[in-house]
């Protein structure tokens, strides 16, 4: 079986593959293990980060001189939304709750089965 | 290594005829691939039980006719979605569950919005979970609930615990959950203190967005995904291998942004102060000390897990005060311990044989 693997080229291929993953990520894994590597990456995630609140600042005005809603803005609307769902949650929960009252004595047993469940093999 | 030796020339003529007919089949199934969709996941019935924000409270409908008394809420972990234990009938966590007679809940999230920015540990640990827990208990009409939690959803489940230690939490189980967060060797780096400004990031960005998170779960691991693209080249013929292949790439992809403050707080408690290792926690001004949990647990750890190192979990069973404590390595990594035929038959029945004599 073995060496019917080991002369399989298409075996061999994959296995070269397993290899080659596990020789990389190793190697990778050392090297972003340093100091330095945390330094470069986090200098260019900083940058990133920077120009990322440039641009946001840059927009906001630009939407305000064109007349448009700015992101606060619709943040302010999205809350205002957030808060109506959450209040339709509370009706609906309240409606369910009322619901499955009026239905306890009809449907007590199917929808909830009993909790009395023992463990295999345990004495009942 | 051996040399290739005694080469059959009638076996290399087979090989190479199948090999033909699988790149004939992959072209077919290239096609294919790319004109559907996966399987459709996280499909075990359930009812929505309560929403706010970014959490949301399922209950998934019984599938025995005699269920435990004591019922069990999952606690997702806030990076990642929880269809990963719900992937598809046969291979769903949640399934063998209600088939093996629990009444299980699960605490999701949905990506927090840009006005949950403001989101802190404490909105989670002492808001989110405890609302749930009420939510479980006027649900089934019991007072105690045991709770899973896997990966940050165990370090939720145990600050929780560590804080509400006189209940309603029966029993507690953490699948690869982190204690020693110095242990995290490759994350430690990136979030080293000298040069990782977590104060400008979350300032600029609000959210921690999820590409943010995703490369730097990718970049443990640099070149599995290019490997793995190549492995689904190689069995596309075979419809077992594609269909599992979309359901764990689905949801390895399908990461959740972090709120700001809550990221901050991880990345200076946790990531930098390591003080749930420390015993120094705090939430909301409340002491929250893994030592001081008392119930009922079990901590499910992986073999080759590249993201909760052992040692990094290792000291979770050590710490707590339980004297019903156990801890279980199991073959597998981060994910495959959780989901997929390696969980199947190791993860789960170890869980069943666990839980079920402590649920009555």
């Amino acid at each position: 079986m073995a060496d019917k693997k080991s002369s399989d080229p298409f075996a061999l291929w994959q296995q070269m593959i397993g290899e080659m993953e596990k020789g990389i990520n190793a190697f990778a894994n050392q090297t972003m293990a340093s100091p330095e590597f945390s330094r470069v990456l986090n200098r260019a995630g900083g940058l990133t980060a920077g120009a990322q609140k440039q641009f946001a600042d840059f927009m906001e005005k630009y939407l305000q001189a064109m007349n448009l809603p700015s992101r606060a803005q619709m943040v302010g609307i999205a809350e205002r939304l957030q808060s109506i769902e959450g209040q339709l949650s509370e009706i609906k929960a309240t409606l369910h709750k009322m619901n499955s009252g009026a239905q306890q004595g009809a449907q007590v047993g199917i929808l909830r089965p009993p909790r009395t469940r023992r463990p295999p093999g345990e004495p009942t | 290594m051996n040399a290739p030796t005694g080469l059959d020339p009638a076996s290399i003529s087979e090989r190479i005829q199948s090999e033909v007919q699988r790149a004939i089949m992959r072209s077919i199934k290239g096609v294919e691939y790319f004109s559907t969709s996966g399987p459709a996941l996280g499909s075990t019935p359930k009812d929505v039980l309560h929403t706010r924000g970014t959490m949301n409270l399922y209950h998934y409908r019984p599938l025995a006719n005699e269920i435990y008394r004591v019922p069990v809420l999952i606690v997702m972990a806030t990076t990642n979605r929880g269809y990963i234990l719900d992937m598809v009938p046969g291979m769903s966590f949640i399934e063998f569950l209600l088939k093996r007679g629990y009444d299980v809940y699960m605490l999701d999230w949905t990506p927090p919005r840009p006005e949950e920015k403001g989101l802190r540990m404490e909105d989670y640990v002492l808001d989110f979970i405890p609302d749930c827990v009420r939510h479980v208990q006027e649900d089934s009409g019991e007072q105690q609930v045991s709770v899973i939690g896997y990966c940050f959803g165990g370090v939720l489940s145990l600050l929780y615990g560590s804080i509400f230690n006189n209940g309603p939490m029966k029993n507690l189980i953490c699948f690869t959950t982190p204690i020693d967060f110095r242990e995290m060797k490759l994350f430690s780096n990136f979030a080293d203190r000298r040069y990782f400004d977590v104060d400008q990031l979350v300032d600029s960005v609000g959210n921690m967005p999820p590409e943010m998170i995703l490369s730097s779960f990718e970049m443990l691991r640099p070149v599995s995904r290019t490997v793995s693209q190549i492995q689904l080249w190689e069995n596309i013929w075979n419809d077992e291998y594609v269909k599992s292949y979309r359901m764990f790439d689905r949801w390895a992809t399908d990461i959740l942004p972090l709120a700001g403050e809550y990221f901050r707080s991880i990345t200076k408690d946790l990531m930098w102060d390591n003080k749930l290792y420390n015993g120094t926690m705090t939430v909301g001004g409340r002491k929250a000390d893994i030592a001081d949990i008392k119930v009922p647990i079990l901590h499910a750890v992986a073999e080759h897990d590249h993201i909760v190192p052992y040692e990094a979990a290792r000291h979770l069973i050590p710490r707590v005060a339980s004297t019903d404590k156990e801890e279980v390595m199991l073959k597998g990594g981060h994910v495959s311990l959780v989901a997929g035929p390696n969980a199947v038959k190791r993860l789960w029945p170890k869980l069943d044989s666990w839980l079920s004599g402590r649920s009555i």
